[in-house]
């Protein structure tokens, strides 16, 4: 076998040297980096700004009081997401939706809004609504209709002592690509995650305020 | 009470939102399930590398499909069968538009995807050997210079200090 000159083994030496580096240039040019997957909610007062939440920062929301809120969500999954927001109704004893077991809420659901965002976009809707009808009895004040975005809807059975301590849940759903179906929160390669808010008010007849 | 119907039926299961509410007919299923698949196609086109632009036309799309199938459903609830038949078929025939466009939009930055990466990694040999080839006559070159350096040297006598005295 012949032998290499110096010149020959040195170019050599230096061209794949130079290959290994090039290559793992061009493996972290083409391979995307892994970043973290996850959504954002968020429900602002009428200024938009997390703060006046009620009219007159009066939690106590008297029938035909319209109170304002902004409401988002932004999707940084990396991909596109079919998301949808679902709004419940609870008082102090129904349970809120829960972090460890990524249940939500047994609420009665008042009302849902979906989109399909895309990767880092943010969506935002106005969220109107008022309290139409109100029902007192010995066991509580219900608020039986409300109005959501000029929408009727019925609420059969949350009521509160007083009136006092109801909340709206926002919950945050997405579909799920590998079932097929809507799934409270999201799922990621390694973890399941999910994004709720509340708000806390209290319904009173314009009377009793 | 359609609405409490629609209600009642997301409230008891949550997992089937695709579905129409219990007593709808088929267009509406339909037009859920050409819309999972549409979804489906434009998240395949995106992860295929498609550009944002068009991408973002697609999902403009989408959004009026989730709107459509919205619309369906209440008509049907409000009992007008016809209104909701009709709307769930335009929206059967936007999800087929849109899985068409999405596949499309796939297949090309596929291509792209796939040129681009071969471009890349033949450029490596390409760089690789533009280094050898530098580094080779860089080292000759600093070899001439310093050979040459060394024989312009000149032998100079170094005056012993007694020699001074």
């Amino acid at each position: 076998m012949a032998k290499l000159s110096e010149d020959m083994k040195r170019a050599l030496t230096i061209f794949i040297s130079a290959t290994i580096v090039f290559s793992t240039l061009a493996y972290v040019a083409v391979t995307p980096r892994p970043k973290e997957q996850f959504f954002q909610i968020y429900v602002l007062g009428e200024t938009k700004k997390a703060e006046r939440y009620y009219p007159n920062n009066n939690p106590n929301i008297a029938v035909g009081q319209v109170v304002k809120w902004y409401v988002g969500a932004t999707n940084f999954m990396g991909s596109v997401q079919y998301v949808l927001i679902r709004v419940k109704l609870g008082n102090s004893t129904i349970k809120a939706p829960d972090d460890t077991y990524h249940a939500p809420s047994p609420g009665p659901m008042l009302s849902e809004f979906k989109r399909i965002l895309m990767n880092n976009e943010t969506w935002e809707f106005l969220f109107t609504w008022v309290i139409r009808e109100i029902s007192a009895n010995g066991e509580g004040i219900r608020p039986t209709v409300f109005e959501i975005n000029g929408v009727r809807i019925q609420n059969s059975d949350v009521r509160a002592s007083k009136g006092h301590n109801f909340r709206v849940f926002f919950e945050l759903w997405t579909l799920d690509p590998q079932s097929g179906s809507l799934v409270f929160g999201w799922r990621t390669a390694a973890e399941r995650r999910v994004a709720w808010l509340q708000v806390w008010f209290n319904a009173t007849s314009p009377a009793a305020r | 009470m359609a609405m409490m119907g629609i209600l009642a039926f997301s409230h008891a299961t949550p997992s089937v939102e695709f579905s129409a509410p219990p007593g709808s007919f088929q267009a509406v299923d339909k037009a859920s399930s050409e819309f999972a698949k549409a979804i489906a196609a434009v998240r395949e086109a995106e992860a295929a590398g498609a550009d944002e632009n068009q991408l973002s036309a697609l999902v403009e799309r989408l959004n009026t499909v989730v709107w459509m199938i919205d619309r369906a459903e209440s008509l049907l609830l409000q009992g007008d069968v016809q209104g909701a038949a009709a709307q769930a078929e335009r929206g059967i025939e936007a999800s087929r538009e849109i899985v068409s466009q999405a596949a499309k939009l796939r297949d090309e930055a596929s291509l792209r995807t796939y040129y681009g990466k071969v471009l890349t990694f033949g450029m490596v040999p390409v760089a690789s050997l533009l280094v050898t080839v530098g580094a080779h006559h860089g080292w000759k070159w600093w070899r001439r210079r310093e050979v040459g350096r060394m024989m312009r040297m000149e032998i100079k006598a170094v005056k012993e200090p007694q020699e001074e005295a």
